[in-house]
C-alpha cells in the first residue's frame, strides 16, 4: 500500500517542485521586464515613480511607472491623475507636487497613510529626491530622477 | 569595467558552476549509471536480486529455456538445456556476472523495467514476492537443437532464421560452455585463456572472410550494371594487376555466363566482374548490404567490414571473389541471403519476441521491421535464379532436399591461417528455401575446416531446411 | 491561465509538498505515529507563520524565504525519512534559525555601525580557532567543534559568518587595516592595507586546513578570490593570488595525507572501494540507483551511504526524489543566487552591496563545493548542504545570513 503511493506521489513531488520554480522564475521575468520598462523611460527628461511590488498578480491594473511631468493626485477614485483600485488606497490619497525642479509629496488626508522611507507623513509638503521609497496603500514606489 | 558589471559576472559565473552540476548529473545519469550501479559492492542491486524471482526464458513455442528455482531461500539459476543456448541466452552468475540476453534484458528479467514498476503496483497491493518478466524467444527448440547437433563438435556458427519477418529461428556458436553457475566456476579460468575463445559467440561477433559466398553480391551489382548478359570466357586462370586468380582446381569452363559462373563459382568471371564494376560500385553495393555498419540486435553484434579507402584492379578482384579485406559475421551472412529471399528488404533480425508479465500481460513486443532495402524485387529476383542454379546443377548439390527448390552459394573461404597451413579453409553455405516461397534462409560457417563449403557446410543446410520446410 | 497565476501562490507548493511528504511518512513509519503528523504539522506552521510576517511588516524580499522554506522542507521531509530524532532535533533547530533570522533582521537594521566593527570580527574569528584549537574535541576528523554543556556548535560555522562581514567592511573602508607608523629596529614602515587583508584572509584559510575543514578553507577561498575580481583588483593581485593558492594547495597535497587521499578517492574510488572511496561509490550508487525520479520516498536506501544526514544529503534526495528531485534543489540554489545577486546589486551602502554579495556567493559556493563533492565532479570536502543538511550550526548559521540579506533587501 505504502509502496504504491509512494511511487505514484513520486512524480506528483517533481511536478509540484518544477510547478514551485516556475512561478518564482515567472515573477524573476516579470521583474526584468520592469526593468527594461525603466531603461525606456529614464530616456525622457521627467522623473517618474517605477512600482516596486511583483509580488503576485495584483487585483487590480497598476502599472510599472507614473512619470511626474506636472502636479499629479494619486487614489482610488476617478477623478485622479493616477487611478490605482487597490482596496487600500483612499479615495484622494496623495499628491506629488513639482516646484523648481524638486518634487514634493503630501498626504491627502488618507485612511492608511502615505509613507516615504517608511516614516508616515501627514498633509505637510515632504521633499523626496531620487531614491526614495514611497509607499501608499499595498503599493511601494521608489522614485527616478535624474539629478 | 564597473563593479555593477564585475557583480554581474560573478553571477554568471556562479550559475555556469550549477549548470556544470546540472548537465553532469545529467549525463550520469543517462551514460554512466548502468555501469556503476552494477558494481558488486552496490548492495541494492544484490538486494533486488535477492528479492525478486528472476524471469524465465522461453522458445517460440514455450519450451522453458532458463528458469529459476528457489530451495531453501536460495535461487538457482537454470539452464536444461545446457550449453545449447550458452550463445544465446549467455549466462547469469552472482560471482561472473551477466552476458546476452541474461544481460541486455536484466531490468526485465528482474521486473526493475519502467512499465513494471507501474505495473507491479498490484503485485504490491496483495503482497506478493517480487516477479521478474519472461522473455520469449523467436528460436525454435527443435530447429535449434538439429542446428545444435549437426553442428557437432566442429568449430563454426549456424543461423537460420525467417526471411520475411527477421526472426531468428536458430543460432548456435561452438565451440561453447556450460552456462550454469557451478560449471562456470569450475571452468572459468581453463575457458578465459582458452585459444579456442569458447566465450566468442561467433555467430554474431566472429568476423570471416565471406569468400564466394560474397558472389551473391557482386551477382546484384553485375545484374544491376547489365553484365547478367555478358558471355565470359573462362580459361581456368587469369592475372590481373599481376594477381593471379584461379578457380578451385584449375577447371576451365569455357564460354558461360554469370548464372553458369556463379553455379560452379568461377572465381576468374566474378574477378573479372569485380574489375568491371570498378571501385565505386564494388563500395557502393558494400555498404548498401551493411557491411561498415553496426546492425541492431538484441544480443551485442561486430561490425561487419569492407576495410578499404582506394582500391588497385587487384584489390577489385579480390572483392569480387569475395577475398580481401571484407570480414562479415555469421548472421550478416543470413541477413543477406534473407533480404535476397525477401524481394531486397533485409529484415531487422529479431531474437526476444516478447516480454511478458507472469500475468500475462505484453511489456515489450518486437514487430517486423525493415532494416535496409539493399537491391530492387528485380535483381533480388535474378540472384534468387543464379543461386537455384547453384544448388540444382552447381556446387551446392548437396543443399538440395527432394520435393523443395533449394537457393543457395557455396563459399571456401582463404583466411589468415590458408597462407602458412594447408586445409584451414573457412566452409561456407548461405542458402534459403523454397526459393519460391521463403520460410527460411540459413547461413553456415564451419571455420579453418579445410573443407569446401559445398561438401561440408551444404548438408547442414540442407537437413536444416528440410527439418523446417515440411 | 489568467485565473490561475492569479489566485496562485508560490507558498501553496511549499505546504504542499509537506503535506504529501508528511503523509508519505506517516505511512512509511510502522508503527502509524502521530509524532509524524505533528512534526509535519509544525513545519507548515513555521513556514507559514514567517511567511506572514515577511508580507504582513513588509520586510523585503519574500522570494528568499520561499526558495529557503522549499530547500528546508526537502531536508527534513528526507531527514525524517532516514533518522526520526535528528529530524525531529531538525524541526527545533528551524524554530530557533527563524527567531535567529528575525533577531539578526531587526538588530541589522537597527544597527548601522556594521562597517567599522572590523577589528571585532577580526578578533572574534581569531578567538574561535584559538579556542577551538586548544579545547575543541575531534568529529569526523575535523577539529571544530566548540561544546558547551550538552551541545557542540561547529565554529567554521560561525568563521564563515564573521569572514564575510570582515570582508564587507574591509571593502568599505579599506584604510582601516592599513598599518602606518609601525616602529621596526627604529625604522618606521608602512604596510598597504591590501596586503595586510590579504595575508588575514590566507590566516583563516590556512587555520581552517589545520582544523581539517577543507570544505570551508576552500569556500573562504573561494569568495576571497571572487571578492578580489569584483573589487576591481589589479589582473596581477589575482594573478599572483591564484599562483599562491595553486602552490598552497600542490604543497598540502603533497605534505598532508587526508588532502592526498580525498584527491585520489577523487581520481579513483572504485581502486579503494571497501575502505576509502567506499563514501562517494555508496552515494554514487544512491545517485544511479534513483534514476530520473528516483525511487519513491522510503523505497530506496539511502541508509546505505554514509553520513547521509549531513554530507550526503542530496545524493538520498536523488535516490528517493530522483535526479529531477536533484536537479530541483540545483534550480533554487540557482534561483536563490540570483535574487541574492540582484539585492546586492539594488543596494547602494557599500557595506550592504559587500555584505550581500558574500553571503550569496557564500551560499552559493557552498552548494557547489558539496553537490560537485557527492556527485564526483570534484573532490569531497566535507561541508554541508546549505538549509539541506542535518545540524544546528549550519542551519541556524544559514537563518543568521538569511537575515542579514533580508535587512538588506528591505532597505532599497
Amino acid at each position: 500500500m505504502f509502496e504504491t503511493l509512494s511511487t505514484i506521489l513520486k512524480y506528483v513531488f517533481a511536478i509540484i517542485i518544477y510547478i514551485f520554480i516556475y512561478s518564482i522564475i515567472r515573477l524573476i521575468y516579470l521583474d526584468i521586464r520592469s526593468m527594461s520598462a525603466k531603461a525606456v523611460s529614464s530616456s525622457g527628461k521627467h522623473p517618474y515613480l517605477k512600482l516596486l511590488n511583483i509580488r503576485e498578480e495584483l487585483p487590480f491594473k497598476v502599472e510599472e511607472i507614473y512619470i511626474l511631468d506636472g502636479n499629479k493626485t494619486i487614489g482610488r477614485s476617478n477623478d485622479n491623475e493616477f487611478v490605482i483600485k487597490d482596496p487600500f488606497l483612499s479615495g484622494r490619497h496623495a499628491e506629488f507636487l513639482l516646484k523648481d525642479g524638486m518634487i514634493y509629496v503630501k498626504d491627502r488626508g488618507s485612511k492608511n497613510g502615505t509613507f516615504v522611507n517608511n516614516e508616515r507623513i501627514g498633509s505637510t509638503e515632504v521633499c523626496i529626491n531620487n531614491g526614495d521609497r514611497i509607499q501608499v496603500g499595498s503599493l511601494s514606489f521608489i522614485l527616478i530622477k535624474d539629478e | 569595467m564597473n563593479m555593477e558589471r564585475r557583480t554581474i559576472y560573478v553571477l554568471v559565473f556562479v550559475s555556469l558552476l550549477f549548470f556544470i552540476l546540472v548537465g553532469y548529473l545529467t549525463c550520469f545519469e543517462l551514460f554512466q549509471k548502468d555501469r556503476i550501479v552494477s558494481n558488486p559492492y552496490n548492495r541494492r542491486q544484490y538486494e533486488i536480486e535477492e528479492k525478486t524471482l528472476r524471469g524465465s526464458i522461453y522458445d517460440s513455442r514455450g519450451k522453458v529455456l532458463a528458469n529459476s528455482v528457489v530451495t531453501d531461500g536460495v535461487q538457482k539459476r537454470e539452464y536444461p538445456y545446457g550449453p545449447m543456448y550458452s550463445h544465446v541466452i549467455g549466462y547469469s552468475s552472482r560471482k561472473y556476472g551477466k552476458s546476452l540476453i541474461e544481460a541486455k534484458f536484466n531490468n526485465y528479467l528482474l521486473g526493475m523495467d519502467d512499465s513494471s514498476a507501474v505495473l507491479s503496483i498490484k503485485d504490491k497491493l496483495t503482497g506478493n514476492a517480487r516477479e521478474g518478466n519472461d522473455i520469449y524467444l523467436t528460436i525454435d527448440h527443435e530447429l535449434q537443437e538439429k542446428a545444435y547437433n549437426l553442428l557437432g563438435d566442429r568449430k563454426g556458427a549456424i543461423v537460420a532464421m525467417n526471411p520475411k519477418t527477421g526472426e531468428i529461428l536458430a543460432m548456435v556458436s561452438k565451440p561453447d560452455f556450460n552456462p550454469d553457475d557451478s560449471e562456470l566456476e569450475k571452468n572459468w579460468s581453463n575457458m578465459i585463456d582458452d585459444e579456442d575463445a569458447p566465450f566468442l559467440t561467433r555467430a554474431t561477433q566472429g568476423l570471416y572472410t565471406p569468400g564466394s559466398t560474397y558472389k551473391v553480391v557482386i551477382g546484384a551489382a553485375a545484374v544491376e550494371n547489365n553484365l547478367s548478359d555478358k558471355i565470359y570466357e573462362d580459361k581456368g586462370t587469369a592475372t590481373i594487376d599481376g594477381k593471379k586468380i584461379s578457380n578451385s582446381g584449375g577447371k576451365a569452363y569455357g564460354k558461360i555466363d554469370i548464372k553458369t559462373a556463379m553455379a560452379v563459382s568461377s572465381n576468374v568471371v566474378f574477378a573479372t566482374i569485380g574489375c568491371e564494376l570498378g571501385e565505386d560500385n564494388l563500395k557502393e553495393i558494400a555498404q548498401r548490404v551493411g557491411l561498415g555498419a553496426s546492425i541492431p540486435f538484441d544480443i551485442p553484434v561486430s561490425q561487419s567490414a569492407f576495410k578499404y579507402n582506394r582500391m588497385s584492379n587487384a584489390d577489385m578482384a579480390a572483392v569480387g571473389i569475395g577475398q580481401g579485406k571484407i570480414l562479415v559475421t555469421p548472421l550478416h551472412m543470413a541477413l543477406i541471403t534473407s533480404a535476397i529471399a525477401n524481394d531486397g528488404v533485409m529484415m531487422k533480425p529479431i531474437l526476444v519476441s516478447r516480454v511478458e508479465r507472469r500475468s500475462g500481460i505484453v511489456l515489450k513486443r518486437q514487430k517486423p521491421s525493415e532494416l535496409y532495402r539493399i537491391m530492387s524485387p528485380e535483381t533480388a529476383s535474378h540472384v534468387k535464379d543464379m543461386m537455384v542454379e547453384v544448388v540444382e546443377s552447381g556446387t551446392g548439390k548437396k543443399a538440395a532436399v527432394k520435393g523443395i527448390k533449394v537457393a543457395g552459394k557455396t563459399g571456401t573461404a582463404e583466411n589468415e591461417l590458408t597462407a602458412r597451413q594447408k586445409n584451414k579453409e573457412h566452409a561456407w553455405f548461405i542458402g534459403f528455401a523454397p526459393a519460391d516461397d521463403p520460410q527460411i534462409a540459413v547461413a553456415v560457417i564451419l571455420e579453418y575446416s579445410g573443407s569446401t563449403g559445398g561438401s561440408a557446410a551444404a548438408p547442414i543446410a540442407r537437413d536444416l531446411i528440410s527439418a523446417w520446410v515440411k | 491561465m489568467k485565473g490561475f497565476t492569479k489566485y496562485f501562490k508560490p507558498i501553496y507548493p511549499v505546504i504542499l509538498i509537506n503535506i504529501i511528504g508528511y503523509f508519505l511518512l506517516y505511512l512509511y513509519r510502522q508503527p502509524y505515529e502521530q509524532a509524524t503528523v505533528f512534526s509535519g504539522l509544525a513545519v507548515i506552521a513555521l513556514i507559514c507563520i514567517t511567511y506572514a510576517l515577511i508580507i504582513k511588516l513588509m520586510l523585503g524580499d519574500e522570494y528568499l524565504f520561499l526558495i529557503v522554506s522549499m530547500l528546508v522542507s526537502l531536508g527534513i521531509i528526507m531527514l525524517y525519512r532516514i533518522n526520526k530524532e535528528l529530524a525531529v532535533k531538525q524541526i527545533l533547530w528551524l524554530a530557533l534559525g527563524i527567531a535567529l533570522f528575525f533577531l539578526c533582521y531587526f538588530i541589522y537594521t537597527r544597527f548601522a555601525k556594521w562597517d567599522k566593527l572590523i577589528f571585532f570580527y577580526l578578533g572574534g574569528a581569531l578567538g574561535l580557532f584559538v579556542f577551538t584549537m586548544a579545547f575543541a574535541k575531534n568529529i569526523k576528523g575535523a577539529k571544530n567543534w566548540i561544546f558547551i554543556g550538552d551541545f557542540s556548535i561547529q565554529a567554521s560555522e560561525i568563521i564563515k559568518v564573521l569572514y564575510i562581514l570582515l570582508l564587507a567592511s574591509y571593502y568599505t573602508n579599506p584604510e582601516k587595516l592599513q598599518i602606518n607608523g609601525l616602529k621596526l629596529m627604529g625604522r618606521e614602515i608602512c604596510i598597504n592595507h591590501k596586503l595586510v587583508f590579504i595575508v588575514i584572509s590566507y590566516c583563516h584559510i590556512g587555520f581552517l586546513i589545520l582544523q581539517k575543514e577543507l570544505g570551508t578553507a576552500f569556500l573562504l577561498f573561494a569568495v576571497f578570490f571572487l571578492f578580489l575580481f569584483v573589487s576591481g583588483s589589479n589582473v596581477w593581485v589575482m594573478a599572483i593570488n591564484a599562483c599562491i593558492a595553486s602552490i598552497g594547495g600542490v604543497l598540502s597535497y603533497l605534505l598532508m595525507n587526508h588532502i592526498r587521499v580525498r584527491v585520489d578517492i577523487w581520481m579513483n574510488p572504485w581502486a579503494d572501494i571497501s575502505n576509502r572511496g567506499y563514501q562517494v561509490a555508496q552515494s554514487l550508487f544512491a545517485i544511479g540507483a534513483g534514476g530520473f525520479f528516483g525511487t519513491g520516498l522510503g523505497l530506496g536506501r539511502p541508509d546505505l551511504i554514509p553520513e547521509v544526514h549531513s554530507d550526503f544529503i542530496f545524493s538520498a534526495i536523488c535516490e528517493e526524489m530522483g535526479v529531477f528531485g536533484g536537479i530541483a534543489v540545483i534550480f533554487l540554489f540557482f534561483i536563490f543566487v540570483y535574487r541574492g545577486v540582484k539585492i546586492s546589486l539594488m543596494a547602494k551602502e557599500p557595506f550592504d552591496k559587500n555584505a550581500a554579495l558574500g553571503i550569496t556567493l557564500m551560499f552559493g559556493l557552498q552548494t557547489f563545493i558539496i553537490l560537485g563533492g557527492v556527485t564526483k565532479l570534484i573532490p569531497l570536502t566535507g561541508i554541508t548542504l546549505p538549509f539541506i543538511s542535518y545540524g544546528g550550526s549550519s542551519l541556524t548559521t544559514g537563518f543568521i545570513s538569511l537575515g542579514f540579506l533580508q535587512a538588506i533587501s528591505n532597505k532599497y
